[in-house]
């Protein structure tokens, strides 16, 4: 059965984590990705952890590894003068080109989109940056963290009576992925139907305030700013993180419906709580959550986490322990979902990345090849088979130091 | 780009962004919900605060360039009409739980029998199989599952969620993009498929790698006031400033260290850190601090002191204009309402009006979420009110009668 994409070819610039996630995606589906990065820059995710047997290292890149897998790696220096033939040469070989520079860089390489349909008038472009290509704050450079600072995403997260805890990570790289994927997606789906190409410019503060987008109208439509609210919801109470057994362990609790409250006061040993007035409907318990947080957290704190869940679940109540970074690796449903794949790696024997985030019935997905991206594993194959290079072409590439 | 196709979007609040994606790509997105409305219009916030199921902004927000139609899919009748519509249809999106469906006579084997090109999408909280598939969930219990949430908040008190609910956007932006992956596979092979989201497997994207920590031989990652511990390594992400808080990248190592570099002399300059430490070799400080040691962690938490003696002699504003001017990774931490007033947001048009003839108003709704340089994305249809399109897609393009029409709406069905 051939892949999905099969036959996509995409010639990926792109660094750090929101757009090789993209990538990754297609990847996984069968697109054929030629990742280009060069060592005189290291991506900086090879830089940043979680590192495999937990050192620094730049073929210990964990985090680079996931978003790269299944991407075909080479090395180019693109500031080298005679980088330019070959960067053109995969050009008129590719489909796709993304990049994730800031604004203007690629134009001062020569490698913009108007310069690129000169040599292949169908070329579909992606550009994305944290701003946009246009605009005062185009070249404000950053990662997720920033742009979900400066999109809305930190000042609802936290404590009313405390600075700002701000989502985990660079946020906006996790959402800005879908998008980009989607965005080459559409656009091949364009150019299927017209013949066309195009240049997309894909701001990731944008994408993602499509999240936002509840909040984002409260304030357009009703002039109301929503802040920091703990774990509240305005829909639904209770709704908390609870304390349990153990040291900083937790279980989190959300009712949103008559039937699982009543559930919850049978599981917690309050039967009489189902019968208060003062929490009958959403609207009432609503109104009066600050009362239901002790009797739910006396009953948590007897409870291990895994325990809690289980039993929660068994009455249909909505919840869930809060296993750590390493206990994910054990829970049961990402280990059916096989989340987890192992790949080949030259100095670790294997490393493991995460699979694809959903199944396809005919075509599922797969990581090409089964082996960790690691630093140029792909020049021979993409300089001599993709683009058919000589052997002396290869020699004088790289006594040039284009291939670093 | 996606005129040429046809979703029925059955979701919940579960998925509703996979169709409005599809929808602003150009493609004709028919919202089947059930008589009445449906559930999700029962999410605030609304319009006015008035509780109304044509005034709920979450459905405002996940919503546009989709038509409505009502219907009972559980008569005989109702799944009748689905199946119909079904048979024409490029995409098919639902987000009940695994099984429902299928106990209707409308699930993937039932559908794709008459229409083998189908693109059959399922949005669920865990994925239709495995031991968590029929768990109930929230947005919270699949930030919590997915691992985000532990990540979140300060350490002395309970981890924290982004209060704007973000599990089901991301399962239904995952949704689109497979959707699209599977439509693209349906040109070559005339074959559709069925395509399994799993909202945990979606969210997971967000703990940036770290739930790998095990197999790789990782320690763990943990929240922290003001940033996060990756690994051992206490990562300080944000600082206050003269009126109110500021998101810093203060890394190092070859990709930042540049950054950081100016940053420092910055800091030098104001007179505020010696020229001994503005002079570090940032490229390799790097890897000294994520060697872990407790030398270098003390060293690194010595450097955010200087930093935050920094910060807080600045405004926001000031800081901005400071990474604007000198290259840095600045950036305030910022309202809802200052977002809306962004200037960068302004000079590219994002904001879009929205007219709603049936408040007789125009909001302002978030726009497009990328510029395509050759087949733009636009706003062709505010969110329908309930089965606003009911005669329009039952009488004009499935050929009902008015009176069948009228006879479907006293029985319920519609």
């Amino acid at each position: 059965m051939a892949q999905a994409l099969a036959g996509v070819k995409i010639l990926d610039f792109m660094w750090a984590i929101a757009g090789p996630a993209s990538t990754r995606i297609l990847a996984d589906y069968g697109a054929t990705v030629i990742r280009v990065e060069t060592t005189t820059r290291f991506d900086a995710v090879r830089t940043v952890g979680p590192f495999q047997t937990g050192k620094p290292g730049l073929e210990n890149a964990g985090l680079f590894y996931n978003m790269n897998a299944g991407k075909l790696p080479v090395t180019l220096d693109l500031s080298k003068e005679s980088a330019r033939d070959v960067i053109l040469d995969l050009v008129r070989w590719a489909d796709v080109v993304t990049e994730s520079f800031s604004p203007k860089k690629m134009a001062a390489w020569g490698f913009d989109y108007e310069s690129l349909r000169t040599i292949k008038p169908d070329i579909i472009m992606l550009s994305t940056c944290l701003m946009g290509q246009t605009g005062p704050r185009a070249k404000f450079a950053g990662f997720g963290n920033l742009a979900a600072a400066i999109s809305g995403f930190f000042h609802p997260t936290g404590w009313p009576d405390r600075p700002p805890a701000g989502p985990f990570g660079a946020y906006t790289d996790y959402i800005a992925p879908w998008y980009n994927a989607t965005a080459i997606m559409a656009a091949l789906m364009h150019k299927h139907q017209t013949g066309e190409g195009q240049h997309i410019d894909l701001s990731q503060a944008e994408a993602a305030l499509q999240f936002l987008g509840p909040a984002l109208l409260d304030n357009t439509v009703n002039g109301r700013i929503q802040g920091p609210v703990g774990n509240r919801d305005q829909n639904f109470a209770p709704h908390g993180v609870y304390p349990a057994a153990g040291d900083d362990r937790w279980v989190a609790i959300a009712v949103e419906n008559d039937a699982q409250w009543q559930a919850l006061c049978q599981v917690i040993g309050h039967p009489e709580l189902a019968n208060d007035a003062r929490f009958a409907t959403r609207t009432a318990r609503l109104a009066n959550q600050e009362d239901l947080d002790s009797p739910i957290a006396d009953w948590t704190r007897q409870h291990d986490m895994l325990a809690a869940e289980t039993q929660l679940q068994a009455q249909k109540v909505p919840a869930s322990a809060l296993r750590t970074m390493k206990e994910l690796y054990d829970d049961p449903q990402l280990q059916h979902r096989q989340h987890f794949v192992e790949l080949s790696h030259p100095q670790h024997g294997t490393t493991t990345v995460e699979g694809s985030r959903f199944k396809f019935s005919r075509t599922p997905a797969q990581v090409a090849g089964g082996a960790a991206p690691t630093i140029g594993r792909e020049n021979s194959y993409v300089l001599e088979t993709i683009l058919g290079y000589s052997e002396e072409r290869i020699t004088e590439l790289v006594a040039a130091g284009v291939l670093e | 780009m996606l005129n040429p196709y046809r979703v029925l979007d059955l979701t919940t609040e579960c998925g509703l962004l996979s169709g409005q994606i599809l929808g602003d790509l150009g493609a004709d997105v028919i919202k089947v919900e059930p008589p009445g409305g449906a559930a999700a219009r029962q999410l605030g916030p609304f319009y006015k605060d008035e509780s109304d199921p044509n005034g709920s902004l979450y459905w405002w927000a996940y919503n546009r360039n989709k038509r409505s139609i009502t219907l009972d899919i559980k008569t005989e009748q109702g799944k009748t009409t689905l199946r119909r519509l079904a048979k024409s249809a490029h995409f098919f999106i639902e987000s009940d739980m695994p099984g429902t469906l299928a106990e209707l006579g409308l699930g993937y084997a039932d559908l794709a029998a008459e229409n083998p090109a189908l693109i059959y999408v399922s949005i669920t909280p865990f994925g239709q199989d495995g031991p968590k598939a029929s768990y109930a969930d929230s947005d919270l219990v699949l930030m919590a599952a997915a691992g985000p949430l532990i990540l979140t908040g300060d350490d002395d008190r309970p981890p924290v969620r982004l209060s704007v609910p973000q599990a089901y956007p991301h399962a239904g932006a995952a949704a689109a993009a497979a959707a699209l992956i599977a439509l693209y596979e349906s040109l070559q092979s005339g074959q559709g498929q069925h395509v399994d989201i799993s909202a945990q497997q979606a969210v997971a994207q967000a703990t940036q790698s770290t739930l790998l920590a095990t197999p790789l031989g990782e320690a763990d990652s943990q929240r922290m006031s003001g940033g996060a511990k990756l690994g051992n390594i206490p990562i300080r992400l944000i600082w206050p400033a003269k009126d109110g808080h500021v998101a810093i990248t203060y890394l190092f190592g070859s990709a930042v260290a540049h950054f950081t570099q100016r940053f420092m002399n910055w800091i030098c300059e104001e007179g505020i850190c010696d020229a001994a430490t503005r002079d570090t070799d940032w490229v390799g400080y790097g890897a000294y601090l994520f060697g872990g040691s407790q030398e270098a962690i003390d060293d690194y938490m010595g450097l955010t002191r200087i930093v935050e003696k920094f910060t807080t002699t600045k405004t926001k504003a000031e800081l901005l204009q400071g990474a604007l001017d000198r290259g840095l990774l600045i950036a305030p931490i910022t309202t809802s309402e200052e977002v809306v007033a962004s200037p960068q947001l302004a000079a590219r048009e994002y904001w879009q009006p929205v007219e709603h003839p049936e408040l007789g108003q125009t909001f302002t709704y978030p726009g497009p979420f990328a510029k395509f340089s050759a087949s733009p994305i636009t706003y062709r249809r505010r969110p329908p009110t309930v089965g606003e399109h009911n005669t329009e897609i039952y009488i004009d393009e499935l050929g009902f009668t008015a009176q069948q029409l009228a006879d479907l709406t006293t029985r319920g069905i519609v």
